[in-house]
């Protein structure tokens, strides 16, 4: 019997009932897509981010505490990373986090032509670099530095080509197509070069000149060394756990140590590259680390205040919708009340309704969550935005409490609706 | 024997008084009707026998059980396992079948009973139309299908509001029929009523104005009189 009354009211009142799981699904939609991002915007975000460039710069130890304490440059000590080790940052613990690195070898040089001095780059544009695990990843300043605005192209890595900034270029009245003969002081190291573009990057490489790596170690006569490493790496938002490490990492116990440790902090990914490369010092790039986390929380705390002020309109919706159903239904509740139905009945006869109307709507609002998140995934990310499973038991706790809150008016008017009123007008 | 007792019932709504000092008895298997003008009271009366009121003052005993401190559950109780309701405008539930509405009032009582459903609808003269949903039975018929669900449960007092108030004197006479077999049978009915000629088949009439009794006469002592005076 309780399923013919309940069967037959939610059919007598299907459009009614209808406008509430349309407006629990808007509700639950929302929800489920902004959650779904919120938990997988992380990665996305940072990624975004990555147009900073780099967060991490690993340099020779020694020459390391040469520049923090006489602000010698990386290499100006004579000490150098190996070349040949700069794939063990792909056999990191998280070596998945780090999307682009670069080797940076540094020099003085002098411009043939003009007699003028420059500082000559060499390092990767685009490097095809095979891993110890077997794989290969592209890798160079192409993919570390998007931002930069290149005129002509980008050097190919094998040709005699380089990139000279746009303040350089100016300066020394050099354009696209120029060869120069790039000379370092005090050697008869020399080097033909075609200029191959010119960049403009907002910062003080413009006044410099990019070559590839091995050029710049054959003029250098520092074959397989770099000076330093740029290293661009996913990281997780810093908390009190990634300061209290950054100031002391002794001060951690072991158990703070291990969370530290297999949390993509970037002081724990910077830690992990010492651990991997000799004689390396990373340090994170905390300017660039905290600004990614600021924007990753504030993005998140955005998609919870959208979710939040959906949940609430939905409740809102789902109360007029329901206040209204109860009001339209008030002599059949009041008839039921007559016939010998306690509140307590009635109120599980309604929420009953309710409640399969709110699991319909939820149903419904969940794979359109699903498909709302893959839209603002490939408009805003240009990526697919995963399903997360936890998302789920989330949902329908939401879906449970904002209908119910939703129908709390209505379950007011139910529990004080007398029967006597609505059947004799009293 | 009284099975129903009403001891000084006043009825205030603000400062209008629906009812004033109201004393009544009802003996077991009486058929008593209420009649009076509208606004008299008689509805407001039924109300609180048929415990979906409760008096502002005075003592309302049925079958021993004294309402007064009564909660809205064990009102809801009472009327469940002693009162049947006959309606005006029947009250059906529009989605269920005639025998559904029947099985509704024993879905609350106790238990569904497809048969015994069935019985009550036989009484009335509807087995034929018990799949039919309210809208397509005719107002007599649906409020014969109200008589059925009123006795499914065995009610000790059957309380019709204007039972023919809204059907043709055809259906009148049919459910008017019914209503002088249960009281045959050994039914208490109460029934309000504008009709006289409706009255005149009650053993007892209560004339009730403004909220009081005005006149309180029995079939053999000029009930006809005051009927139709009403």
């Amino acid at each position: 019997m309780f399923w013919q009354i309940l069967k037959g009211s939610l059919v007598r009142q299907r459009q009614k009932m209808f406008m509430v799981a349309i407006t629990i699904a808007l509700g639950v939609s929302l929800t489920t897509a902004m959650l779904n991002v919120m938990l997988d915007v992380g990665d996305k975000v940072n990624r975004e981010l990555k147009a900073y460039g780099a967060n991490i710069t690993v340099t020779p130890r020694s020459a390391s505490i040469l520049h923090d304490f006489y602000g010698v440059e990386a290499g100006g000590a004579g000490q150098y990373l190996q070349e040949s080790e700069l794939g063990k940052l792909k056999t990191i613990f998280w070596a998945n986090n780090i999307v682009d690195f670069s080797p940076i070898l540094e020099t003085r040089a002098i411009i043939g032509q003009t007699a003028s001095e420059i500082t000559l780059v060499g390092t990767w544009f685009n490097h095809r670099l095979d891993l110890p695990t077997g794989e290969t990843v592209e890798t160079g300043i192409k993919q570390l530095k998007s931002w930069w605005s290149v005129e002509g192209n980008w050097v190919q890595e094998s040709s005699q080509g380089a990139m000279l900034g746009s303040m350089a270029a100016s300066r020394l009245g050099l354009q696209i197509g120029d060869e120069i003969d790039l000379v370092i002081p005090g050697s008869d190291r020399t080097a033909k070069v075609k200029i191959e573009g010119v960049f403009n990057s907002g910062g003080p490489e413009d006044e410099e000149i990019f070559v590839p790596l091995g050029l710049a170690q054959k003029l250098t006569n520092l074959p397989g060394k770099v000076g330093k490493i740029e290293v661009s790496a996913i990281t997780t938002p810093e908390n009190e756990l990634a300061r209290k490490a950054a100031h002391d990492p002794k001060s951690l116990s072991l158990k703070e140590w291990e969370t530290w440790y297999c949390t993509a902090y970037v002081g724990a990914i910077a830690y992990q590259i010492e651990e991997a490369i000799t004689g390396a010092h990373a340090k994170p790039v905390r300017q660039v680390a905290e600004s990614e986390g600021a924007i990753l929380q504030k993005t998140q705390l955005l998609m919870l205040l959208i979710t939040v002020l959906s949940l609430i309109g939905s409740t809102l919706g789902i109360s007029n919708l329901l206040t209204a159903s109860v009001m339209e239904r008030n002599r059949e509740v009041g008839l039921l009340k007559a016939l010998g139905a306690d509140d307590t009945e009635v109120l599980v006869l309604t929420l009953s309704q309710i409640l399969f109307t709110g699991i319909a709507g939820g149903f419904a609002g969940y794979f359109l969550g699903l498909g709302f998140a893959q839209i603002i995934g490939q408009t805003v990310f240009s990526a697919a935005v995963a399903a997360k499973p936890m998302v789920i038991p989330i949902v329908m706790v939401l879906v449970v409490l904002v209908t119910l809150t939703g129908s709390l008016p209505a379950i007011r008017m139910l529990v004080s609706l007398r029967p006597a009123e609505v059947l004799h007008g009293r | 024997m009284n099975i129903l007792e009403l001891r000084d019932i006043s009825m205030i709504y603000g400062t209008v008084k629906a009812l004033q000092d109201i004393n009544l008895t009802v003996q077991k298997g009486e058929w008593v009707a209420l009649m009076g003008p509208s606004g008299s009271g008689k509805t407001t009366l039924m109300n609180i026998i048929g415990c979906m009121d409760k008096a502002s003052r005075g003592s309302v005993v049925l079958d021993g059980v004294e309402f007064s401190q009564l909660n809205a559950k064990q009102l809801t109780a009472i009327r469940r396992d002693k009162i049947g309701l006959v309606f005006q405008q029947f009250h059906l539930v529009p989605y269920l079948t005639a025998l559904e509405n029947v099985m509704v009032a024993q879905y609350y009582h106790s238990m569904p009973d497809e048969q015994e459903a069935m019985a009550a609808l036989e009484r009335v003269g509807l087995a034929e139309r018990a799949r039919h949903l309210p809208s397509q039975l005719s107002g007599g018929e649906q409020q014969r299908v109200c008589i059925a669900r009123a006795l499914i449960n065995y009610p000790m007092l059957i309380l019709a509001d204007e039972p023919t108030g809204n059907l043709d004197e055809a259906n009148a006479n049919i459910v008017l029929r019914l209503f002088q077999e249960l009281h045959q049978e050994g039914h208490t009915i109460i029934m309000v009523t504008h009709d006289p000629d409706v009255g005149k088949l009650a053993e007892r009439c209560i004339m009730l104005d403004h909220g009081k009794i005005v006149q309180h006469s029995n079939r053999y002592e000029g009930v006809a009189k005051a009927c139709v005076n009403g």
